[in-house]
């Protein structure tokens, strides 16, 4: 079962690190998130109050996706079916340069 | 060493408790008891206030094993038990009703979703910025005290 969640977060562009969760705890793990239910944690928390946020009374929570950008890398969260799926990817992103 | 009590200062103990106590003044003596005139006058003296020491809390103990129960009838007993069982049953019933908010499902390609573009750094430049606002927004709330608080009621 774990291969079919992690495969597709494996072939993910600059993931160094993968998470499933669920209710019941940490599924998968992986990269530099391996064992870290203490991320997986605080990582449920923001996720269940970020799904309490509505946009003008709408029934759904208002977003597909959360991102928790640090300066270097960033932590990318969904939901499906249950399950929680977070990847740390690299953040190269900097400041355009104008030329 | 053990305790030595005295025979005489038992007696004169103003206080009654509620329910009498079988226990009271079975406090564990040793074999020492008939040597205690002869000890020297410090050592009875010390002896005096260990006793002391240790009948304040036993007059304050309340056994409740020793407590002789009134007995409850068989009727009164099935009564009282058919009583807490509803009432137990009724408070199972309202926790259970608190289970936790299932999680939501925010997308059926949770892969796609997530190698999708990050957050472009413009966006991050103008969130920030938002958040800023606010911040220095929410700062400047403050009481503008415009009338005293608390008046004197003027009667004429």
């Amino acid at each position: 079962m774990t291969t079919a969640l992690t495969q597709g977060l494996e072939r993910i562009p600059d993931q160094i690190g993968y998470l499933v969760i669920s209710e019941e705890g940490v599924l998968a793990s992986a990269g530099e998130l391996e064992n870290d239910e203490l991320t997986a944690g605080v990582i449920m928390q923001m996720v269940r109050t970020a799904c309490r946020f509505r946009l003008h009374g709408t029934a759904e929570p208002p977003f597909k996706r959360m991102s928790v950008m640090f300066e270097d890398y960033v932590y990318a969260v969904t939901i499906s079916g249950q399950k929680v799926f977070v990847v740390k990817r690299q953040n190269n992103q900097r400041e355009p340069v104008i030329v | 060493m053990g305790c030595c009590f005295s025979a005489g200062s038992n007696q004169d103990d103003p206080k009654k408790l509620l329910i009498p106590d079988p226990n009271l003044n079975k406090i564990p003596t040793n074999g020492s008891d008939r040597n205690a005139d002869s000890l020297p006058s410090n050592r009875t003296d010390e002896q005096a206030l260990l006793t002391t020491i240790l009948q304040r809390p036993a007059l304050n103990i309340i056994d409740v094993s020793a407590v002789i129960s009134q007995g409850l009838e068989q009727h009164e007993y099935m009564d009282r038990a058919r009583q807490y069982s509803t009432k137990l049953d009724v408070l199972s019933r309202t926790l259970s009703q608190k289970k936790p908010v299932p999680l939501p499902s925010l997308s059926s390609q949770p892969h796609q979703v997530l190698a999708a573009d990050l957050v472009s750094y413009a966006d991050v430049q103008q969130v920030s910025k938002i958040a800023a606002y606010a911040y220095s927004a929410i700062s400047q709330i403050k009481v503008d005290a415009k009338e005293e608080l608390v008046v004197q009621f003027a009667i004429p």
